[in-house]
């Protein structure tokens, strides 16, 4: 053979050796990292390996079914956020084909359409993907040119709509015009600030006949002998709430049952899976946001060679070099894309993370277990700004219950569903943008237009909101004037 | 049969009798006569919410209130809202075929006239009282049937609120006059 034909040979077979480990990474198994192309956002990097989660078609299937999926996909995760922001451009509102001229503009029937993965030479805030004007696509022209419509937006640039604190794409819950003009002329701070559900969950009280003495805890010796972690379970709420060591280390065996019942099913560490049979909400909503993701029940589990078409054919160990390494169950500090401290690295989250086992300190949860991983701008200036103070002084019992402001009473609110109070777990409920944040928190205590300001002024924010906004949105003015019936006409 | 399930039941058959005329629109009854016998379910479904529901319960019972923002205020949807509720839903379910609310003078400029022929069959039914428009258009590359129904005030409501509302271009509406149309489109073979 000559040399230039042991070339091509040996290039041949490079090749398909290539496309071999390719196609089995693929649909196989394997270490897919070298397949991203490119990173992904701080949103999903954290389930950068399960593939499935987002890409749900066949490997082979069409362009469209496989872009069908992955809108789908989208639906799976965030589909309640948008239905609690009443989405202001519902993808049902595009699919009727009178839309079509629009479709070709910005289609705005595939979340994918502003909202691309692995692009991050072009994501901007909120993994947009699009330019920062991409309002104009649908809002400049005829009927829609929103210029036209309105007088005041006349001299408008359209890179403004969304950045300057007047409108979002999604949640307009805060934002829409009638809201701005029944919240127009509201005082920076209302006369009692209370955050209501706060207050109200907070002065709940046990029912006394169930609370537990540390002398009824039911658990084996060993346990029996950690003086501890029985003092912090007999003050904790689990206590108070009569539930005993058994109902988490040995959830399987019943109400009542005999302590050998107790020590045969006994688990030292019991899993998170125990928390969330009874608090549902507050474990749902953990797997929507940043700290709980990889919990999500439709991101998807690594993948069992095995179990494969292939699984049959090839020996054992080529399919258990072939499977997917286990998932990590939950994200660590170290993975986090914002500035986090050094020595909480190591640190995973989970229920107990925030939540020590025993004490179920909501306090602890509501402050320092964020403060100690958490080194941004804002966290850091949190300490020693009004709303600690005000913190400290509903902690001391120098202040009503509700009168305080913690890391959680704005990133993890309350919410009534119903009829019961609960606690979002979802951090990222009111970020991203953050006006998300006025109605279910601000709102409780200050004006409607010193939360739009307060919230538009990233300095602000950075300060942990030392001081007054320095910028304003007109948002509010403008729409009074519209509402009004001269200025109607005049707009007309 | 007290009169509501009557009504009730007329509905449900002539949901079932539309969506399988539907489904069989291309090979048997024309388009029109589908298109037709959608919009006797839609309005008979308006119009039962309006009377039964919104009326009974905003005016005669005075127990609630009807609201562009029912969530915020706690009130019932507007008529026109429902309607729309309707469409949507249909629209994330099906792309044999769509509707719409729209006008010549919308509220919301999203509901004005979007395509030529949208605009053609809202100018017809404002034109000539009484009479529907039919045609047919190419939207995205495929070619709809489309139909254009009159829609309209019924009743000093509607007139009130669209003229009152500080969005509205028309502040002169008046009992009987139409202020918009029902668009159905289906997707041709």
């Amino acid at each position: 053979m000559s040399r230039r034909a042991s070339l091509w040979v040996g290039w041949i077979f490079a090749t398909l050796v290539a496309v071999g480990v390719v196609l089995t990474w693929m649909t196989v198994g394997g270490d897919r990292k070298v397949l991203l192309a490119g990173e992904m956002t701080d949103a999903h990097h954290q389930i950068e390996l399960a593939c499935e989660s987002c890409h749900a078609a066949p490997v082979f299937a069409s362009a469209a079914a496989a872009k069908k999926a992955l809108n789908k996909a989208c639906r799976n995760c965030h589909e309640d956020e948008l239905k609690d922001g009443d989405d202001s451009h519902p993808r049902k509102s595009f699919r009727n084909p009178r839309m079509a001229a629009y479709w070709e503009k910005l289609d705005a029937r595939f979340c994918t359409s502003c909202h691309e993965e692995h692009r991050p030479e072009i994501t901007l805030t909120g993994a947009v993907t699009v330019a920062a004007d991409f309002c104009v696509a649908c809002h400049s022209e005829g009927e829609q040119d929103v210029r036209k419509n309105r007088p005041s937006h006349a001299g408008l640039t359209f890179e403004t709509c969304a950045s300057a604190g007047c409108h979002n794409y999604h949640d307009n819950t805060a934002l829409y015009a009638d809201f701005l003009v029944d919240h127009a002329d509201q005082p920076w701070l209302v006369p009692d600030p209370v955050h209501v559900l706060s207050a109200r969950q907070r002065s709940q009280e046990p029912a006394s006949e169930a609370t537990l003495e540390r002398a009824d805890a039911m658990a084996p010796p060993d346990a029996l002998n950690e003086q501890a972690t029985l003092d912090h379970w007999a003050g904790s709420g689990h206590a108070a709430a009569g539930v005993n060591c058994a109902a988490c280390h040995a959830p399987e065996v019943e109400a009542g049952a005999p302590l050998s019942d107790i020590e045969a099913a006994w688990v030292s560490a019991p899993p998170r899976t125990v928390c969330r049979d009874c608090h549902k909400v507050e474990a749902r909503t953990f797997a929507l946001g940043r700290h709980g993701m990889r919990q999500h029940p439709e991101v998807s589990g690594p993948r069992d060679a095995t179990g494969s078409a292939v699984g049959d054919v090839l020996p054992e160990a080529i399919m258990a070099w072939l499977s997917d390494a286990p998932h990590p169950a939950h994200m660590t500090v170290r993975e986090a894309r914002v500035p986090m401290r050094g020595a909480a690295a190591d640190q995973s989250l989970d229920c107990g993370t925030c939540h020590q086992p025993h004490a179920v300190d909501t306090k602890r949860a509501a402050v320092e277990a964020c403060t100690s991983c958490h080194d941004d701008l804002h966290s850091r200036a949190y300490v020693g700004s009004p709303h600690h103070a005000l913190w400290l002084a509903e902690v001391s019992g120098d202040a009503a219950a509700g009168t305080g402001v913690s890391c959680a009473t704005c990133h993890m609110f309350k919410a009534k569903r119903r009829g019961r109070i609960v606690t979002s777990h979802n951090q990222n409920d009111g970020l991203r943008p953050n006006e998300k944040m006025i109605r279910p928190v601000c709102l409780d205590c200050h004006g409607l237009g010193f939360a739009i300001d307060a919230l538009a002024d990233d300095d602000l924010v950075a300060g942990n909101f030392r001081g007054r906004p320095t910028n304003h949105v007109e948002s509010i003015e403008w729409a009074v004037r519209h509402a009004a019936s001269a200025d109607r006409d005049e707009d007309r | 049969m007290n009169p509501i399930s009557r009504k009730l039941a007329t509905l449900a058959v002539g949901v079932a009798t539309a969506m399988s005329a539907a489904s069989a629109a291309a090979d048997e009854v024309p388009y029109s006569r589908v298109a037709d016998m959608l919009y006797q379910v839609m309005s008979a479904d308006r119009e039962a919410y309006t009377r039964m529901v919104v009326q009974r319960l905003t005016v005669d019972e005075e127990v609630i209130t009807a609201s562009e923002h029912f969530e915020d205020d706690v009130a019932l949807p507007l008529p026109a809202q429902m309607f729309r509720f309707g469409a949507e839903l249909v629209a994330d379910e099906s792309e044999d075929f769509s509707y719409a609310l729209l006008s010549l003078d919308p509220i919301n400029k999203k509901n004005g006239p979007g395509t030529d022929l949208e605009r053609e069959g809202l100018e017809f039914v404002v034109d000539n009282p009484g009479e529907n428009f039919y045609g047919e258009e190419e939207l995205g590359g495929e070619r709809y049937f489309a139909a254009v129904y009159p829609d309209y005030a019924v009743s000093e409501a509607c007139a009130i609120c669209h003229n009152e509302h500080k969005d509205s271009p028309r502040t002169d509406i008046e009992v009987g006059d139409v202020m918009g149309g029902v668009v159905i489109r289906m997707l041709m073979d």
